[in-house]
């Protein structure tokens, strides 16, 4: 890579009462080249734009200086925080004729990995994080569509995750603007874009982000894409025209459930076929609301709101199949099957809350919203977190994450206290009282195949 | 749990250098240029193809003289590639070279679905072979007219009409562009056009990068949009003089 900025050098930058050092570059894109640098201790990241794209795209500087006004919509962004403009002194430095600019933002911390890791299968996660990756996603999409703002690049790209514990971060900021009101030079990528504004039709905007998005999570439940299927394998260069035709011409979902000219091949897309079946209907049911109405009105999509609420539903349904240990997110009520090994699967305790009901299994959570109707859905701040006993995994409890103590009550009616930190055996309860609201424990009532 | 183990659809994308190894090479340092500007490319080009699942990259090379032959023949995944340096000595066989590729682009034993093949021609002379019936021959086959084609001209010798031929059509526009010969006058800018070649265009023709509007979904050469050129970064070590060709 050849380096626009010296790296190890210290630069002077207008605006900035201290010297910037520039640490190391980071790698380089379409637009730009990022560098991790050095501001009075502090580590942050800086992107440098290529004359190019400055000269393409005449708002960017504008749509920045608003950014940074408005600040971000929420923590999961690496938000830009100031515009910088070298000094004359060290503008010798810069290894470029022509003018230039960038921007400072948050430095990703390492932890984080790109997502297309995760759609190449080289990551080790799992689907509770995968899940909640998700959320997270519609999550950040969600406070940036309320605050009036569109993204318009949303892609695989953009987006990286935290295996561990399923969190994100959204880059590539520079192309957010009020939705409806900027003509940035950015349509999308293709394989993520409306088909309105890959046709020339319309211009990104928070309709456009409506469907990125699904394509985003479609891509991230399910390792595949959702427009390839019979279509996809009838093309034999897939190039621009192909793919032209396949997202934007004539699109059909690939699991749309009246026209099935784009079904999955059994051999080619066998990673569609095998994950699709996991999600439960109501989740299924806004991607086909996405992808089928939606794919041609736009308004029509389903909205942030939406997808945060089923995801966060989902996650309520997670339980581990006795047999091989895979997660599942059962349905409340039908006897199922294990998606992963066939094995029924046992009717579990479940969590029944003033808003929803939270199966018993190792790491699902109650959350703020399960006891208040009017707090949205956010999985930051977790009151209550099922853990496996450490001796018997089999025995279930529920660890309160609460500052005050629980009290919980058994079927006879004895009550005892649950500290702050300390877990109660669910087998032995019939209610637990929080100071969020009650939580009533619901044992199966049918005996479990296993018993 | 692990999410499910599933594999990934992908398709091959095609990648061939076509390197000019007549006996002008030897002179300047410039065969030596090559072999390293190709080397010092393959870390990005790995790291482009790791980042692009939907394909899986894969190199081959021919070199021309006296006779084109396969310098590397089995597609290789790009991670697996070790470089063994081209050796100059000889003419400029280069519709030779166009044959060998036309041969390796037929299908079989090209595969029946694939992304389009990217093909970088580098030369600094004139074919002294039969060039036009070269490329009469690969231009009969479907996967090159498809392909993506570059030219890279080594020094003033480089015969552009020759390279242009081979891209096709000139832009309309004047200046700097991706569907001319890139000129590479010095070490320097060749390694930046073999590295670009290799990351922004294997990019472009594996996974479609953001589109802005001005760089509208017009046909470019082989139907993918092309990637701006690299910017001129001013080099460092300018004072101590490039080798200028
Ligand atoms: N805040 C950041 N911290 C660390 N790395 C970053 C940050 N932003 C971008 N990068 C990395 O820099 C590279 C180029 O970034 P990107 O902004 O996507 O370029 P472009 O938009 O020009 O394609 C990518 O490898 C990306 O992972
Ligand atoms: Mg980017």
């Amino acid at each position: 890579m050849s380096w626009i900025l010296p790296e190890g050098a210290s630069l002077d930058f207008e605006g900035l009462e201290a010297p910037l050092q520039i640490i190391r570059g980071l790698g380089g894109g379409t637009q730009g080249q990022v560098y991790e640098v050095d501001l009075e201790g502090e580590r942050l990241a800086l992107k440098w734009y290529l004359p190019a794209c400055i000269a393409r795209d005449g708002g960017l500087e504008r749509r920045l200086v608003a950014s940074i006004r408005a600040t971000a919509p929420n923590e999961d962004f690496l938000w830009p925080i100031a515009l910088l403009r070298v000094s004359p002194a060290s503008r010798p430095l810069i290894r470029l004729r022509q003018e230039s600019f960038g921007y400072l933002m948050p430095l990703r911390p390492p932890a984080y990995v790109g997502a297309s890791e995760h759609a190449a299968g080289r990551l080790a996660i799992g689907l509770r994080q995968v899940l909640r990756a998700c959320f997270g996603l519609a999550d950040a999409f969600h406070a940036l569509h309320l605050a009036g703002l569109c993204y318009k690049d949303v892609s695989l790209g953009n987006l990286f995750l935290e295996p561990g514990g399923g969190s994100i971060l959204i880059c590539d900021n520079d192309n957010v603007a009020v939705d409806g009101a900027d003509h940035g030079a950015v349509l999308g990528t293709p394989g993520f874009m409306a088909p309105e504004v890959l046709l020339g039709q319309a211009r990104p905007g928070a309709d456009s982000d409506l469907f990125s998005l699904a394509v985003l999570l479609f891509r991230l439940l399910t390792r595949h894409d959702p427009l390839k299927g019979q279509m996809e394998l009838a093309i034999r260069c897939l190039d621009e025209p192909a793919r032209r035709r396949l997202c934007g011409e004539d699109p059909v979902f690939i699991f749309d459930p009246v026209d099935d000219r784009n079904r999955p091949d059994p051999i080619e897309h066998v990673a569609a076929l095998i994950t699709w079946p996991i999600y439960p209907r109501p989740l299924q049911a806004l991607f086909e609301q996405t992808f089928c109405r939606g794919m041609k009105q736009p308004s029509r999509r389903a909205l942030t709101g939406q997808w945060k609420q089923e995801l966060a539903r989902t996650l309520d349904r997670r339980a581990l199949c006795p047999a091989c240990g895979q997660e599942n997110f059962q349905a409340s009520g039908a006897p199922a099957l294990c998606w992963s090994c066939a094995s029924p699967l046992p009717e579990p305790i479940t969590l029944v809350l003033p808003h929803g009901a939270v199966l018993a299994a190792p790491d699902n959570e109650l959350h703020p919203h399960h006891f208040d109707a009017l707090a949205g859905e956010d999985l930051r701040r977790p009151l209550a977190r099922v853990v496996a006993h450490p001796q018997d995994p089999r025995r279930l409890g529920l660890r309160n994450l609460q500052a005050a103590a629980w009290s919980a009550e058994t079927p006879d009616g004895r009550v005892q206290p649950v500290q702050p930190g300390e877990s109660c055996s669910l087998a032995a309860l019939a209610r637990i009282h929080t100071p969020a609201g009650p939580i009533a424990v619901q044992r199966p009532t049918r005996p479990s195949p296993a018993a | 749990m692990p999410f499910p183990d599933v594999k990934l659809a992908n398709r091959p994308l095609h990648f061939l250098y076509l390197c000019d190894c007549s006996g002008s090479m030897a002179a300047s340092g410039k065969m030596q240029a090559l072999n390293q500007a190709i080397r010092q490319s393959l870390p990005g080009m790995a790291a482009v193809a790791r980042d692009n699942p939907e394909a899986r990259v894969l190199v081959r090379a021919v070199r021309f003289a006296d006779h084109a032959a396969w310098h590397i023949e089995s597609p290789t995944p790009v991670d697996q590639l070790e470089w063994r340096d081209l050796q100059a000595g000889g003419i400029t066989a280069m519709g030779e070279a166009l044959k060998l590729v036309a041969a390796a682009l037929q299908t079989p034993p090209m595969e029946v679905r694939a992304l389009p093949p990217v093909l970088v021609l580098i030369s600094d002379g004139q074919p002294t072979d039969d060039f036009a019936a070269g490329l009469e021959a690969l231009l009969r086959v479907p996967w090159a007219q498809k392909a993506v084609r570059l030219a890279i001209a080594l020094g003033h010798d480089a015969d552009l009409e020759v390279l242009q031929r081979f891209i096709g059509t000139e832009p309309a526009t004047s200046g700097r562009s991706p569907r001319r010969p890139l000129q590479a006058s010095n070490a320097t800018s060749l390694a930046q056009y073999i590295q670009w070649a290799s990351t922004a265009v294997v990019g472009a023709a594996s996974m479609p990068a953001s589109r802005v509007s001005e760089t509208p979904l017009e046909p470019a050469a082989g139907n993918i949009p092309l990637p701006d050129l690299p910017p001129t970064v001013l080099d460092p070590t300018d004072d101590v003089g490039p080798l200028v060709w």
